[in-house]
């Protein structure tokens, strides 16, 4: 039987179609709060069962939002807690708790594999298992809310005076970084790319142009390899990063990387936590997405009665091309992703 | 030429339409004066265009004797003429004037104004292109269709569309007469509506209209040899002055109104002996005329990208009209480059030589001074003043070497009418080997190069790969073409109009989403703007974009490109030397962040007009020479004086 989505995951996905809830930090916590409300309802009894829900609810999500692959992701980490709780508390009544408490090294990974595959029975009902959830889930909570904080706290660490710095788009957390950036300090200059035919540059240069002691130049897309040889550094957002450490970014970031890469100007990507998917997609015609062509040529202009006009929503940028990824808890080379991936999510989590 | 025409309108006009007591008066006074006028070329043809057959017989057999000498004292004449209808007209007006006042209150001022306010909501074509004659040269011809509503006649419209013809470049009494004959029509409309409202007439008209719908002020247009020779008008009654303003305004604003669009129906007008691959793109007239035009739109050194303060920045087109210095028909030229009208290398290039046997043809060596040698001093002020009017394109630059070395030649002891037949000669030939046949050789390489199934990746818009396309499409072979464009010029979308007319199957994305569409690709076709000493190939902004990701995709690149683009230049990046264009033009609307700008602090829109693809992206160059690689730049600026010529 098909599972039927709960009332807030319809009103959610609508909210999201309809573009009242955009953002990736915002599609985050509306879910996050979904699963927070599942968890405290008292439609399951035991682990199992919960986990079950979650699947179907976060199955039915990815059916509606398939580009938005946020929704996904803190699916994996509430199956990821779940599990971790059970285990938790199952190995507290068994009296087991120095093991389970031992982190989950790489050493660890690889030697108790075979150990470890030794089924729990998670349909055996836990008592405390709701309240210890959602406390953990409280800290997943405030690990949201301090991503975008956390990232700016290393812009000093990456971005000297005098610096020309690149980006493409709009991103909030770059729009962020780069404020922080520019009250640290002094003198950058910021080269937008407008990102057309959205333009959503525009929006972040006039964001940011309201600061002191900073240049914003907007340029059109066309130009990012003409300026390319005097950036310092290109620092970007992504959609979300894929499991081998590509990116799933913007239109336009492709070109941007291979321009930076022809300077051998470093790339910084700006990605939380919770945008790491563990999808292994190394083309974009694996996920990409078309988005509406009159923008890119007015329907009525003769010749777009007979041209094919495409307007593609995103780019792969593959892992070659990035220099370094900043997240919340600190930058990662793009070889580094998949190990962050198997600390997030829990390897049966994978295929949801 | 177009004095005839003009003539024989008004003539046609007060004719067909019917007319009130004093109309009738006027224009049987004006047939009088028609009759006893002297005999010349010009009102022969004018008069045998009368419907009157008795005139026109009488006329046609007067006319003979007078010929000769009207073909030798042309220009003298052509004074006189206008002058006279001048002076016919304003007594028109006069008299109108008085005529309606009391009727319908509608005198030659706010009739104007009515011809003029309802032409926006109204559809204009702008078709400009190139016409070669013998005795006028290149003109711009433009055809200008506008409904006037007219608004004192209760509710009748009367459509009269206009069909405009160049006359000689820029001239200023005919500039007038134009205006002032559009003041009569409308005067002369109004008074209708008033006396009799029989008639919903739809009239063709004959229109006069200078390519640039400017006004070229009295001071400005005639060349230096041509104002001595004018006189001065004899001084103008109030009302000729008053009139004369009124439909001055009334074409100013008329022109304003008016929408560039394709250029794609040219009139029958067009000589083919032009080059078809004409590129006058219009979608940069009309962002020329943005709307969202900021105050502080001249960006002087405070609102500049430090990066490129080096650089000289688009300037106002209007100070470049007022020099008596400069040829009319040359001025036209640099307020089409100031504007966009005229560009790409080619167009820019043909436009000038154009301009520039214009110039050689009017030239009249100073006393007491060698032809060559003065000869190149004028020119040298014209290249400057196009200079001024934005940087000169290397095609124009190379041409304008090419015609100095000319010059420096010419043989000694002829008189001077040979020699300038020398340099038209010289010109034309330069047009059509540098420009028309290169086009045709490096098309010849190229052919072998398209087969069946090819999928050609193309950025922006050149004239050389449209011929490209065209001559494969009429091969039948089966591709398609890919057309990649960037904001804000989207000069894309006029290949892809073009392409479109030939049938030619398209693909169209912008530049971001490049690397969505060239996996499908088989080959990249660029045009370039130049091709450095070092090999670097200068071009549209967003060139070498394309050339990097079709390497990354090891799609082969080959760029096209005539020896007559080939610079001595060295540059390896697009900032030391590059051209800024206005910056407004990637504000998009009013409602653009971006809009503004110059008011929200050091936010800066750059708009760069070329940039630099390194040899290592491009795969090959086809020249009309041989298909090379980058490298082989200099050895071809070596041999190139060898080449043709």
């Amino acid at each position: 039987m098909k599972e039927q989505p709960l009332k807030e995951i319809t009103q959610l996905i609508h909210a999201i179609k309809v573009g009242l809830v955009e953002g990736s930090y915002n599609i985050t916590n509306k879910t996050l709060d979904i699963f927070k409300y599942i968890i405290m309802s008292k439609s399951w009894q035991n682990a199992d069962a919960l986990m079950q829900i979650v699947r179907d609810q976060c199955k039915i999500l990815q059916a509606a939002l398939p580009q938005e692959t946020v929704t996904s992701n803190i699916a994996r980490r509430i199956l990821k807690l779940t599990r971790e709780e059970f285990d938790l508390l199952h190995a507290k009544v068994q009296h087991f708790a120095d093991d389970s408490q031992a982190s989950m090294s790489l050493h660890k990974l690889v030697t108790q594999t075979s150990e470890s595959n030794v089924s729990v029975d998670y349909s055996v009902p836990q008592q405390g298992l709701r309240e210890a959830l959602l406390d953990h889930l409280q800290e997943v909570e405030t690990e949201l809310e301090t991503s975008s904080e956390n990232i700016c706290v290393q812009a000093e660490e990456h971005i000297h005076s005098s610096e020309i710095i690149l980006t493409l788009g709009h991103s909030r957390s770059v729009e962020n970084f780069l404020k922080r950036a520019i009250k640290k300090r002094q003198f950058l200059t910021i080269i937008v790319a407008e990102c057309a035919p959205a333009c959503r540059g525009h929006n972040l240069a006039a964001s940011l142009a309201g600061e002191k002691n900073v240049e914003i130049v907007v340029i059109p897309d066309a130009a990012i390899f003409a300026m390319m040889s005097r950036v310092n550094k290109v620092i970007i957002g992504t959609h979300s990063v894929l499991a081998n450490g590509g990116l799933r970014a913007a239109c336009g970031a492709y070109t941007v990387a291979l321009a930076a890469k022809h300077y051998s100007v470093p790339v910084i990507v700006l990605a939380p936590m919770y945008k790491l998917s563990p999808l292994h997609l190394c083309e974009q015609d694996a996920f990409n997405m078309v988005g509406c062509a009159e923008d890119v040529i007015p329907y009525d202009s003769i010749p777009a009665r007979e041209a094919k006009v495409y307007s593609p929503m995103f780019d792969y940028v593959p892992p070659e091309l990035i220099t370094l990824f900043i997240s919340n808890t600190g930058g990662h080379a793009p070889s580094y992703v998949y190990r962050l991936l198997t600390e997030l999510y829990h390897p049966e989590d994978l295929e949801i | 030429m177009s004095f005839s025409f003009q003539a024989c309108k008004m003539v046609l006009t007060s004719e067909q339409v019917p007319q009130t007591d004093a109309q009738t008066l006027k224009s049987k006074h004006k047939k009088q004066r028609q009759r006893n006028r002297p005999r010349n070329k010009r009102n022969r043809l004018e008069d045998s265009n009368t419907t009157t057959p008795e005139t026109s017989a009488t006329d046609a057999a007067s006319a003979m004797p007078g010929k000769q000498d009207a073909v030798a004292t042309e220009k003298t004449r052509d004074q006189v003429m206008a002058e006279r209808e001048a002076k016919k007209l304003a007594k028109q007006a006069k008299k109108q004037k008085n005529a309606t006042t009391s009727t319908a209150a509608a005198p030659a001022p706010p009739t104007a104004s009515t011809t003029v306010s309802p032409t926006p909501a109204t559809p204009a074509t702008k078709i400009i292109t190139e016409v070669e004659q013998t005795t006028i040269t290149t003109k711009l011809t433009t055809t200008t269709t506008t409904k006037v509503q007219d608004a004192v006649v209760s509710k009748t419209t009367q459509p009269a569309a206009v069909n405009g013809k160049d006359a000689e470049a820029g001239d200023k009494t005919r500039e007038q007469i134009k205006a002032e004959r559009e003041a009569k029509k409308a005067a002369k409309k109004a008074g209708k509506g008033g006396g009799a409202k029989v008639e919903g007439v739809s009239q063709q008209m004959a229109d006069l209209k200078v390519a640039e719908q400017v006004p070229v002020p009295a001071n400005a247009a005639p060349a230096a040899t041509e104002a001595d020779q004018e006189k001065k008008k004899p001084a103008l009654s109030k009302a000729e002055r008053r009139a004369i303003q009124e439909a001055q305004r009334a074409a100013k604003a008329q022109g304003q109104t008016k929408k560039a669009q394709p250029a794609g129906k040219a009139p029958p007008t067009a000589v083919p002996k032009e080059p078809k691959r004409e590129s006058v793109s219009p979608t940069k007239a009309a962002a020329s005329s943005s709307p969202s035009k900021c105050p502080a739109s001249t960006p002087n050194g405070d609102c500049r990208v430090k990066l490129f303060n080096h650089l000289v920045c688009a300037k106002e087109d209007s100070q470049f009209i007022n020099d008596p210095l400069v040829h009319p028909s040359i001025a036209r030229l640099g307020v089409q480059y100031a504007r966009r009208t005229v560009v790409g290398s080619n167009a820019r290039c043909i436009a000038f030589l154009h301009a520039l046997r214009q110039v050689v043809h009017d030239f009249e060596t100073p006393a007491k001074k060698e032809f060559g040698r003065s000869l190149d001093a004028a020119v040298k002020h014209h290249v400057d003043h196009l200079h001024k009017c934005r940087p000169l394109a290397v095609s124009v630059s190379n041409a304008y070497k090419q015609f100095k070395n000319q010059l420096t030649q010419l043989p000694a002891d002829v008189p001077e009418t040979e020699l300038k037949e020398l340099l038209v000669h010289f010109i034309d030939t330069y047009i059509e080997n540098q420009i028309g046949k290169a086009a045709q050789a490096i098309s010849g390489f190229l052919q072998e190069k398209i087969t069946d199934g090819d999928v050609l990746l193309t950025f922006a818009c050149s004239s050389l790969i449209q011929f490209i396309c065209e001559e494969a499409k009429r091969r039948q072979v089966a591709f398609r073409v890919i057309v990649v464009d960037s904001r804000p010029g989207c000069e894309g979308q006029e290949l892809l109009r073009r392409l479109h007319a030939n049938g030619i199957p398209c693909t169209y994305v912008l530049i971001n989403a490049v690397g969505y569409v060239m996996a499908e690709a088989t080959k990249v076709l660029l045009g370039a703007h130049a091709l450095l000493a070092n090999g670097y190939v200068m071009a549209r902004t967003g060139t070498a974009q394309v050339a990097l990701v079709a390497n990354a995709h090891n799609v082969p690149v080959l760029v096209c490109c005539e020896t007559h683009k080939f610079s001595e230049r060295f540059q390896t990046d697009a900032i030391v030397y590059n051209e800024l264009s206005d910056p407004n033009q990637l504000v998009r609307g009013d409602k653009c962040q971006l809009s503004n700008w110059a008011a929200k602090g050091k936010l800066l829109p750059l708009n760069l007009s070329y940039d630099i693809t390194p040899p290592e992206l491009v795969s090959a160059v086809v020249t009309e020479v041989a298909i090379l690689p980058c490298t082989s730049v200099p050895v071809i600026l070596r041999i190139k004086p060898d080449i043709g010529y």
